[in-house]
């Protein structure tokens, strides 16, 4: 039995689901494996994580980042969203290091689905990702 | 059949492979190199510009269009050994002292992880004096063509071999970098055959402050430096008694103690950065007391970036010395003096004074690939030449020179 009120609720609850499921939905996130414990990071942690100065989750961890490989576009969408940086200027930056003897790029993997897999596996890896591949084995972590 | 089998062994490999890979990553193996093509033309066709101070030719009276100032090509290979333990070694072939490409040794050495904070190498490295010393000559990792010789310059010897320590840790979001090296460098140089430059007991302190978009380095080096090309100049002025022995003592680089303090400070957002460094040189020798400083600005439209820099050098010390008094001299004696003393004053005036302007920008044209152009303004202070070599009868101090740089960047 349903009144006009309760429809119009629903219709208003979809409504806005569809609206909150444009950003969410096709969302870039960070995610971790279900049994690490990390659920927020800082925005400075994350972007120190994936530029080889920071090695460690706050809670002592070890913090492994994974790329997507270059060219993806949830790579560009990610280094433009969180570090600021362009593909080249993240090139420059890891040219550094390298020809320095201070370090690797991150690992980079092909796609989502494989970002996901990987992650899921792996407790010390963080990775990002466009939410519509995410599954149950790896959770979001909210970026402060 | 076979080809069943040919795919069971296929696969009993491929797991195998696989199975090793994850129980024994080690050692990882990773090559990797960069590399740039540069022009540069010159305005002055009375004397050379080179890029560093130990080349033997550059643009100017010796090219037209010069390849030698800026190109070069870096192969590199680093194993990480265990987790704790890595070997480093580069190799650069670009113009040497004596004109040759034969490749030399950049970085090669060992590093161990003692604590997650703290690592030690032994080898040769590259001293952290400046923002971009230990990658200076990685232009894909530079905004400019090369680094300002204003600053870069005032180090003679930029690498040892030596044992370092290095200190890393976190405060909040800071990120704290402690250098302390010790070591010695010996260095071919352009002239007679054997002529070296060498530094003894040198030591370099260096800390480096990252947060965010913001970095700042300071660093003080001291080593006892050897310079043979001028033994001749100061064995001559020996020959005249304790009025030339103290002159040579004055000015002679022979285990003469040399000090360089540098500042720098970087902050790069994203779409836009500003950088600049302060370095001071001192050594009580024909060297002199130096200071140069840049400041470095860029703005980032898309793939195009271009940048201004103002730099300049000053020498604080005297640039001039009466030498040895010539009354009294017999003829063929003052003659003699007065040639030592012109070869001690042509050294000491002609030292780099000079203010320059430069304006370029960076396409990254394609991935691992930039494209730059420059155009150098180089207002040479009177008397002296500047980064010129080579220097010919009709060269006259003290004008400005322009530089048309270009250059491909490439890493791998």
């Amino acid at each position: 039995m349903s009144t006009i009120s309760q429809r119009l609720s629903l219709l208003g609850c979809a409504l806005v689901l569809s609206l909150a499921c444009k950003p969410v939905c096709a969302e870039l996130v960070i995610v971790v494996a279900r049994d690490n414990p990390l659920t927020r990071l800082d925005r400075a942690e994350l972007a120190d994580i994936y530029l080889g100065r920071l090695s460690r989750f706050p809670d002592g961890g070890r913090a492994v980042p994974i790329d997507q490989r270059e060219g993806a576009a949830a790579r560009d969408e990610f280094y433009s969203d969180y570090l600021g940086q362009s593909p080249a200027q993240i090139k420059a930056h890891w040219s550094k290091l390298i020809f320095t003897g201070r370090g690797q790029p991150p690992r980079s993997l092909p796609n989502g689905p494989a970002m996901v897999e990987f992650v899921a596996g792996n407790p010390e890896a963080i990775g990002y990702v466009d939410s519509q591949h995410i599954n149950s084995d790896v959770r979001i972590v909210s970026i402060d | 059949m076979k080809s069943k089998q040919f795919a069971a062994i296929s696969l009993m490999l491929l797991h195998a492979a696989g199975s090793w890979a994850q129980e024994s990553p080690y050692p990882k193996w990773q090559f990797n190199g960069y590399g740039t093509l540069g022009l540069v033309h010159s305005n002055e066709n009375q004397a050379d510009f080179v890029a560093d101070i130990f080349d033997p030719e550059g643009a100017g009276h010796s090219s037209y269009l010069s390849p030698e100032v800026d190109s070069r090509l870096g192969l590199q290979l680093n194993a990480e050994v265990t987790s704790d333990l890595s070997l480093f070694g580069q190799i650069i072939v670009e113009q040497n002292y004596d004109g040759s490409y034969k490749p030399e040794l950049e970085w090669a050495n060992i590093r161990y992880d003692i604590t997650r904070h703290l690592s030690a190498r032994l080898g040769r490295m590259v001293l952290p004096t400046f923002l971009v010393s230990e990658y200076r000559n990685v232009g894909y990792a530079l905004p400019w063509i090369r680094p300002p010789l204003e600053v870069y310059r005032l180090l003679p010897v930029s690498s040892a071999d030596a044992l370092s320590l290095s200190y890393r840790f976190r405060t909040g979001d800071f990120n704290h970098s402690l250098q302390a090296l010790y070591g010695q460098r010996n260095l071919d140089v352009p002239g007679a055959d054997d002529n070296q430059v060498k530094a003894r007991d040198l030591a370099t302190l260096s800390y480096m402050l990252e947060r965010g978009a913001f970095t700042f380095l300071t660093s003080y080096s001291a080593s006892e430096l050897s310079v043979d090309v001028f033994d001749p100049l100061f064995d001559g002025f020996r020959q005249f008694g304790p009025a030339g022995e103290k002159i040579a003592a004055r000015f002679a680089v022979d285990n003469e103690s040399s000090r360089l303090l540098s500042v720098g400070a970087q902050y790069d957002p994203g779409d836009w950065f500003v950088m600049g460094e302060l370095a001071s040189s001192t050594s009580r020798s024909v060297l002199g007391d130096n200071h140069g400083m840049y400041v470095t600005a860029g703005y980032r439209i898309g793939d195009v970036t271009p940048y201004l820099t103002l730099a300049k050098v000053d020498v604080d010390s005297d640039s001039s010395d009466p030498g040895l008094p010539l009354a009294g001299l017999p003829p063929a004696l003052a003659g003699i003096a007065r040639e030592l003393n012109a070869g001690l004053n042509d050294l000491l005036g002609s030292m780099a004074a000079q203010q320059s302007v430069s304006a370029g920008a960076r396409w990254d044209f394609a991935t691992n690939f930039t494209l730059k152009l420059q155009l150098d303004h180089m207002d040479l202070e009177q008397g002296s030449a500047g980064f010129l070599i080579d220097r010919q009868p009709g060269f006259e101090a003290g004008g400005s020179v322009l530089l048309y740089s270009a250059s491909i960047d490439f890493v791998f």
